[in-house]
């Protein structure tokens, strides 16, 4: 095993004539963990993803994968990694298993060790006994199809580029399911805009808006640091003026009303809030029922980061 | 090394398994089957339908020569034109359907999905003059008295180099060019270029433009020297080849 990280992208930077799809991204994806790669569609996972498998060159900047510069490990790097773009293509006169068949040859595999690898990703793909050619298929399945190739190789590093955008929720449970077993073996590096899969699966999270890392780290200390930065107040009365004057102040970016008496403040500036917040309830006469620090979801750390620009 | 077998051997399993079986060998297989009879018979076709508007000129009875020569003009314009068409994507095919990406992320290296793809493709041309003109022979055979092979087996070898330096000029094409027919369409410029450049003697004599003029020749029983042509143009190709290799190396999937 390796000691160096198993992406590492410096300052990675890839310009298309005088526009920025990815501006100077720095990321470290340890070996061995699942990794979200997040962002709207058009901020720039795509592009990251085909830097990471040497499919363009960076305008500036260098991405490491297992410790091989991309740019001029060759074959070194692409024996190690299996990937899934967000559109796979297919010899459309092949059927499942051909293709299968073709992937791991590719990779050198032969004999029993081919045949026993093809049936056990047909079978994950839930493409067993499946004799259509692949021109035949649905999205789902040539989607499905896609993760099997992706996995010949048992890669140490497996790169999927919006894998559950074209399935059901079945299919896509099943996805990330298998996605999660893979934790601790191979370092799985996912683009998606699709929060919940996050979530779910991942250990850690880079949130990427316009070409930029705007966050980088464990989804749990992603949550605990911006769920800090949320306030949930809960009084016995008039709740709705307390939040209309809450809201009417500068370190306050967002003001929700739950149920009853509990008001959820999004602040700028903890201390303050804690300060202000309680002499707000006493100058109202109302009761405080309880102050506490709330909790953020993915998706709200999400929307506050990238969301101003939209 | 194993990584060139398995992508030729995808290779030929494709041409076997697709439209690519069908077109060329049906295209070939038509003229070697047909040619030689029309040549035998075209005399006797012309007698009987014009022979009056001739006003009592009379043709010369036909030899096995013209049905070789009927057979190389075939090659050399027909068959080469379906041939650039038909190579067009080669490379940009799989650009464009996403395939080239899935093969690429692999442990194969562009220069050998060039490299591959050339070869396999001229080797299958090889393999279709060879029935073709063996076709051909046995059709001579039938239609005419005496058929030596000589003169259609040298003339078809001299095409076979002109084809797969089409082949070479179409895999630089369909690297440049994304588009299937934009790439034929320059592949068919390059064809009308070099048919007005093999005017010129001296281009003609030393150059693969002239190529085309010394299978003819070659077909007919007339005195010709191909070596010139041969050796530059199979120059050529290496060097259309390993450009195209080049090129795609450093162009973004």
């Amino acid at each position: 095993m390796s000691a160096a990280p198993a992406i590492q992208a410096t300052g990675l930077t890839k310009a298309y004539g005088d526009k920025l799809a990815l501006d100077a991204v720095d990321l470290t994806v340890e070996e061995g963990s699942i990794f979200g790669f997040l962002g709207a569609n058009g901020a720039g996972k795509t592009t990251m993803l085909r830097l990471v498998t040497g499919l363009a060159r960076p305008t500036s900047g260098t991405v490491h994968v297992l410790g091989h510069d991309v740019a001029t490990a060759g074959t070194a790097v692409r024996a190690e990694i299996g990937f899934l773009p967000d559109v796979p293509g297919y010899y459309d006169w092949m059927t499942a298993e051909e293709f299968l068949r073709f992937a791991g040859a590719l990779f050198g595999l032969r004999g029993s060790s081919l045949d026993d690898r093809v049936t056990m990703l047909l079978d994950l793909a839930g493409l067993t006994g499946v004799t259509t050619k692949v021109g035949g298929f649905s999205r789902g399945m040539k989607q499905r199809l896609g993760v099997a190739q992706a996995l010949v190789n048992a890669p140490r590093v497996l790169l999927l580029d919006e894998p559950t955008s074209a399935l059901d929720p079945m299919g896509r449970k099943d996805l990330l399911d298998m996605i999660a077993s893979l934790r601790g073996r191979t370092t799985v590096f996912f683009s998606t805009h699709i929060l919940g899969d996050v979530e779910r699966v991942c250990d850690a999270v880079a949130i990427l808006d316009h070409g930029r890392v705007v966050a980088q780290a464990p989804i749990e200390e992603l949550k605990a640091s911006y769920g800090a930065r949320k306030v949930v107040v809960e009084v016995t009365d008039g709740a709705d003026a307390l939040a209309e004057q809450i809201g009417a102040l500068p370190w306050a970016t967002a003001v929700e009303r739950g149920h009853n008496g509990a008001i959820e403040v999004t602040v700028s500036d903890v201390g303050r809030a804690q300060h202000e917040i309680p002499a707000l309830v006493a100058a109202h006469q109302v009761g405080l029922a309880r102050m506490e620090a709330g909790e953020m979801g993915l998706e709200e750390v999400f929307v506050e980061l990238v969301g101003g620009g939209r | 090394m194993s990584g060139y077998a398995v992508f030729a051997g995808k290779e030929v399993r494709e041409i076997l398994r697709t439209w690519r079986l069908w077109v060329l060998p049906g295209i070939l297989l038509f003229f070697a089957v047909t040619g030689p009879p029309m040549a035998r018979y075209t005399p006797e076709i012309i007698d009987a339908y014009a022979g009056a508007e001739l006003g009592g000129l009379t043709l010369p009875d036909p030899t096995y020569l013209d049905a070789y020569a009927q057979w190389a003009q075939n090659l050399s314009q027909v068959a080469l034109f379906a041939l650039i068409i038909i190579y067009g994507g080669l490379v940009s095919a799989e650009r464009r359907s996403g395939t080239a990406v899935l093969v690429l992320t692999k442990p194969v290296s562009r220069s050998a999905f060039i490299v591959v793809k050339t070869v396999v493709n001229a080797a299958f041309v090889s393999v279709l003059l060879l029935v073709g003109t063996l076709v051909t022979w046995g059709m001579t055979a039938a239609m005419f008295p005496t058929a030596p092979g000589s003169a259609l087996w040298a003339s078809s070898l001299v095409w076979l180099v002109l084809a797969v330096q089409f082949i070479a000029l179409m895999t630089l094409l369909s690297v440049v060019i994304g588009s299937a027919a934009g790439a034929a369409g320059a592949g068919l410029g390059v064809y009308v270029l070099a048919s007005i450049a093999s005017i010129w003697e001296p281009l003609a004599t030393y150059s693969p433009v002239g190529l085309a003029t010394q299978a003819s020749a070659l077909a007919t029983g007339a005195s010709a020297s191909p070596l010139w042509p041969v050796v530059t143009s199979l120059a050529l190709s290496l060097g259309l080849v390993g450009l195209a290799a080049v090129v795609f190396r450093r162009a973004e999937l």
